[in-house]
């Protein structure tokens, strides 16, 4: 069971420049009661405010808006890596986040080795890992390149690799920054219908992108962002 | 306005516990910190031996003979110092990153900190078994006759391991907030290798300079390195240790339910 519900929520970044964070100017501020005040004072972005949504599932969320506009940001509180500053979040069923299907990936070691630890970073446990590290192998097509270290793939064969770990875990909400589309023609047409099935398997989908094509083939709900507000739904 | 309910917010020990029971992750991925430095060398992260003993094997006799001391004596002394040395500092050290170094992972999705910190700790831990191998042929070369008290080593480790899990989230934490602490505590460390009886003999310390002996790393050195040495620490020292563990453990504690949930705003 799936759902997302999101009440008046509001982000608020600190921006700890290279002044705020210096323990001299807070210390200094503190020594000397605050009149220092101005030199610590953090400036704080409001990155998204007063965010209110509702998905079920079945859901398929597009989110569009400028750059800045708030898009990664809701993606990663959705995430759970940013706790709202204030408001009401709740959030059930598992979640795997697609924002970066690098994470996790290391140059120097071997595709195999990758694939370990692409897993694990993911939240698989090592066995689930060992048991899908097949279907991984196969469905990327790197043949004997698995063994070799992932610094002397092409750019296309390591979004091929990151693309066929990363699709292949299960998880009841399914976040993304951008359709994951991985290069050559005839790779293409396999990774688009698998990742079909996975985005048809869970049961809320958000996805945030600048094409407009993309997020109307693939969405039923679309949100517009404007400076970390909701200015469209 | 300021209110927040989240089904996601659990509390402080369900998060200490969710990253601290995934070895599996923590443990590997300090285990390819380790093997992908040395990937492309020959003998590997055999050089963590290697350089090692190179490095205690160069400066046995000369302290020796600058302390006068009798080498077979002092040798042991001087490995075991150095290699714990390593291990303490590099646990402080590397905790000041702990939390900097693993941004992309946090910023990306949700992962408990602790994680990162057992990470460090456990990449630290494969650094030290591999250097502590080193005790073997010093103590067989030295003849160094153990008894039974050489199993106060558990302990001692025990009680190392959780003050390093303590310190590790305390410098994490302050690390991330305030940058300068980085600076601060390493050069903290290259001060205190000296205060600490690394290369020295504690009883050559005049009697007015015994206070040195009071820093904690000294006393945890001397729990760790004299049951391998075939003596029996001093009870002060586990007492005074006891106490640091629960002032480090009392404040990782308070630290960590205040902010486990910032961290990553600070990053």
């Amino acid at each position: 069971m799936a759902l997302i519900s999101l009440k008046n929520v509001s982000v608020n970044f600190p921006i700890y420049g290279a002044g705020a964070s210096s323990l001299r100017k807070t210390l200094a501020a503190s020594v000397t009661g605050g009149r220092l005040g101005k030199e610590t004072g953090v400036t704080v972005v409001q990155a998204l405010s007063d965010i209110s949504i509702e998905l079920n599932s079945g859901d398929r969320l597009g989110l569009i808006g400028h750059n800045g506009a708030g898009k990664s940001t809701l993606l990663r509180t959705l995430a759970g890596v940013y706790e709202p500053s204030s408001g009401e979040f709740t959030r059930q069923g598992t979640v795997a986040s697609l924002i970066d299907p690098v994470l996790g990936i290391e140059v120097d070691a071997s595709g195999l080795e990758n694939i370990m630890l692409r897993g694990l970073v993911m939240g698989m446990s090592r066995k689930r890992v060992e048991q899908l590290t097949q279907d991984i192998c196969e469905f990327s097509g790197l043949g004997e390149y698995v063994n070799m270290p992932v610094r002397t793939y092409s750019t296309g064969m390591l979004m091929r690799l990151a693309f066929s770990i990363s699709t292949s875990i299960e998880a009841d909400i399914l976040l993304m920054d951008e359709w994951l589309s991985v290069g050559d023609a005839e790779f293409t047409e396999k990774a688009e219908r698998r990742m079909r099935e996975v985005v048809a398997k869970s049961g809320i989908l958000v996805l945030a992108s600048h094409s407009p094509d993309l997020i109307s083939k693939e969405c039923n709900r679309v949100i517009r962002l404007e400076h970390g507000r909701i200015v469209e739904a | 306005m300021s209110q927040v309910h989240s089904n996601l917010h659990r509390g402080a020990w369900a998060d200490w516990w969710d990253g601290t029971r995934r070895p599996d992750i923590w443990w590997t991925l300090a285990w390819f910190d380790i093997v992908l430095r040395y990937r492309r060398s020959l003998l590997g992260p055999l050089w963590l031996t290697l350089s090692m003993g190179i490095m205690i094997g160069g400066m046995g006799p000369l302290y020796s003979g600058l302390f006068g001391t009798e080498l077979s004596r002092f040798f042991p002394h001087l490995a075991l110092g150095v290699i714990f040395w390593g291990f303490f500092s590099n646990i402080v050290t590397d905790a000041c990153h702990s939390f900097v170094n693993s941004a992309h992972y946090l910023k990306q999705g949700y992962f408990p900190i602790t994680l990162f910190v057992w990470r460090s700790l456990s990449r630290n831990i494969i650094q030290f078994g591999h250097q502590i191998v080193l005790y073997v042929p010093v103590a067989l070369w030295a003849g160094i006759s153990l008894s039974w008290h050489a199993l106060l080593f558990v302990p001692a480790f025990l009680l190392l391991i959780i003050n390093a899990h303590a310190v590790g989230l305390v410098l994490g934490l302050v690390c991330t907030r305030f940058r300068d602490v980085t600076q601060i505590v390493t050069s903290m460390m290259q001060m205190l290798m000296f205060l600490t009886p690394v290369f020295w003999l504690p009883e050559n310390l005049p009697g007015r300079a015994r206070y040195v002996l009071w820093n904690p790393l000294a006393q945890m050195l001397d729990l760790l390195r004299t049951p391998l040495m075939g003596g029996i620490p001093d009870m002060h020292h586990w007492l005074a240790i006891a106490g640091w563990t629960v002032v480090s453990v009392v404040c990782a504690s308070l630290l960590f339910i205040k902010y486990r949930r910032r961290v990553v705003y600070w990053l």
